[in-house]
């Protein structure tokens, strides 16, 4: 049977978050978050939703592609108009690793890894990525699209990509329908936005981030790291600052890593 | 330059003038000041007329900063006009520079291989996405603020840039 979702359940399950009514369901299209920054261009409304049963060209980070077959992925891009400045925008990225990761225990049981900032990882397999993009003056954001990606049915991937990526199929007999993933996804997601939006709870919300981050990812504290910035470089990761950005600890000193591409040590060989 | 700037700048040739420096260059944060002092057979410092500044400006790059301080007695320095150079970013070059709202890495185009946003020469449009910032998987793509020509990049593509760093130069129309 196929796992087609239904527009009208998904909007009831999520009319309590600001997503209600702003669910756009298409069979095929390229990549919802370029659609998503087109939309939001065109002025589309704070917490629209584009969600993709198929997508032809997916995108990641350095136009990485992103393997989508149709009906067994979830390819999902959300809309925010947030009231805050550009350098707070980066909370986003760790708030969707975090929401996505309580997403998968939520509907599965099991706890996926988060690889800094926000890769979802079952035995170091990628499971779900996530890409955000932003376009913002310095004092104010005005509009971010947040792009997840995660792999629920494919049994198998293309020999290239096997021990990159894995499917929650392939983690679990308890195969989550796509549909109760996306609504868990958006309520995760929805609880981590409204925290972050309301400039009364922004400090709080920032201290959970970066305490859920330190308790929740195996990658934060102790970990071997290659870090492909900056020329390359090897160390042992040693938290967080207060602004999210990873600590390496390496044989010249800390390094921040700005912008990912933080690997196992071992898999650089 | 601003009021406070031009009073800083005011004392700092006070200083000089006291300490009989013959020339002075400091450059930082996009701002650059070179300072002769010239006389004729009396002490040059008093020539020093702040209504004859003349304010020259173009870019400095963002280079570490630089101060260079070479003493000499006025007296022994030839005849001359004073001479007071400024050089700032700031809009009475007509330049306009594009700064990073957030730390990042900074990108030239949306993918590697793909065609540079903007190059040196280009015409741009207020609101006109110039580069991207990226931080955390966060794209940040930066507009143009203004309309003109882009007449420098500060950046290479892949290089990391901290928050208010300069990106481009825009020479309004």
């Amino acid at each position: 049977m196929v796992d087609t979702l239904d527009s009208d359940a998904l909007d009831a399950d999520v009319k309590e978050t600001m997503f209600s009514g702003k669910l756009h369901i298409f069979s095929s299209i390229g990549s919802t978050n370029t659609l998503a920054m087109q939309q939001a261009a065109k002025g589309a409304a704070h917490g629209s939703v584009y969600i993709a049963e198929e997508q032809t060209a997916g995108r990641g980070r350095g136009a990485h592609a992103w393997h989508s077959e149709p009906y067994a992925g979830l390819c999902v891009s959300i809309l925010l108009r947030p009231q805050m400045a550009a350098a707070d925008g980066l909370w986003l990225s760790l708030a969707t690793g975090l929401a996505v990761q309580q997403a998968i225990e939520n509907v599965t049981a099991l706890v996926a890894d988060i690889r800094w900032p926000n890769d979802l990882l079952f035995g170091g397999r990628k499971v779900g990525g996530i890409l955000l993009e932003m376009n913002a003056e310095a004092t104010r954001v005005r509009y971010a699209v947040i792009g997840v990606g995660i792999n629920v049915n494919h049994r198998q991937f293309p020999p290239e990509l096997r021990d990159l990526a894995t499917s929650l199929r392939l983690e679990t007999d308890r195969v989550p329908l796509r549909q109760d993933l996306l609504v868990a996804v958006l309520k995760c997601l929805a609880d981590e936005i409204v925290g972050l939006m309301k400039p009364a709870c922004f400090a709080n919300a920032r201290a959970g981030i970066l305490a859920r981050m330190q308790q929740k990812s195996r990658w934060v504290c102790g970990k071997q790291v290659f870090v492909d910035e900056a020329g390359g470089y090897t160390g042992v990761t040693a938290g967080l600052d207060e602004h999210g950005f990873l600590l390496v600890q390496t044989a010249n000193g800390v390094r921040k890593v700005l912008s990912g591409g933080v690997r196992d040590r071992s898999a650089k060989g | 330059m601003n009021a406070g700037q031009l009073q800083s700048l005011k004392d700092l040739i006070e200083f000089l003038k006291q300490q009989e420096v013959g020339e002075f260059e400091l450059e930082q944060e996009g701002l650059k000041v070179r300072l002769s002092f010239a006389g004729q057979g009396r002490s040059a410092g008093n020539n020093v007329d702040l209504g004859q500044l003349s304010h020259l400006l173009q870019y400095a790059p963002a280079a570490s900063p630089a101060a260079v301080a070479a003493p000499a007695h006025l007296s022994n320095v030839s005849a001359g006009p004073s001479a007071v150079e400024l050089s700032t970013a700031g809009e009475e070059a007509g330049l306009h520079i594009i700064k990073s709202p957030i730390v990042g890495t900074f990108y030239e185009a949306s993918a590697p291989g793909a065609e540079p946003y903007i190059k040196v020469g280009d015409q741009v449009e207020s609101g006109q996405v110039v580069c991207i910032v990226e931080a955390m998987k966060l794209m940040n793509e930066i507009e143009s603020d203004v309309a003109g020509e882009v007449v420098k990049r500060m950046v290479a593509s892949g290089q990391p840039v901290e928050y208010g760093q300069p990106l481009f130069a825009v020479r309004r129309r």
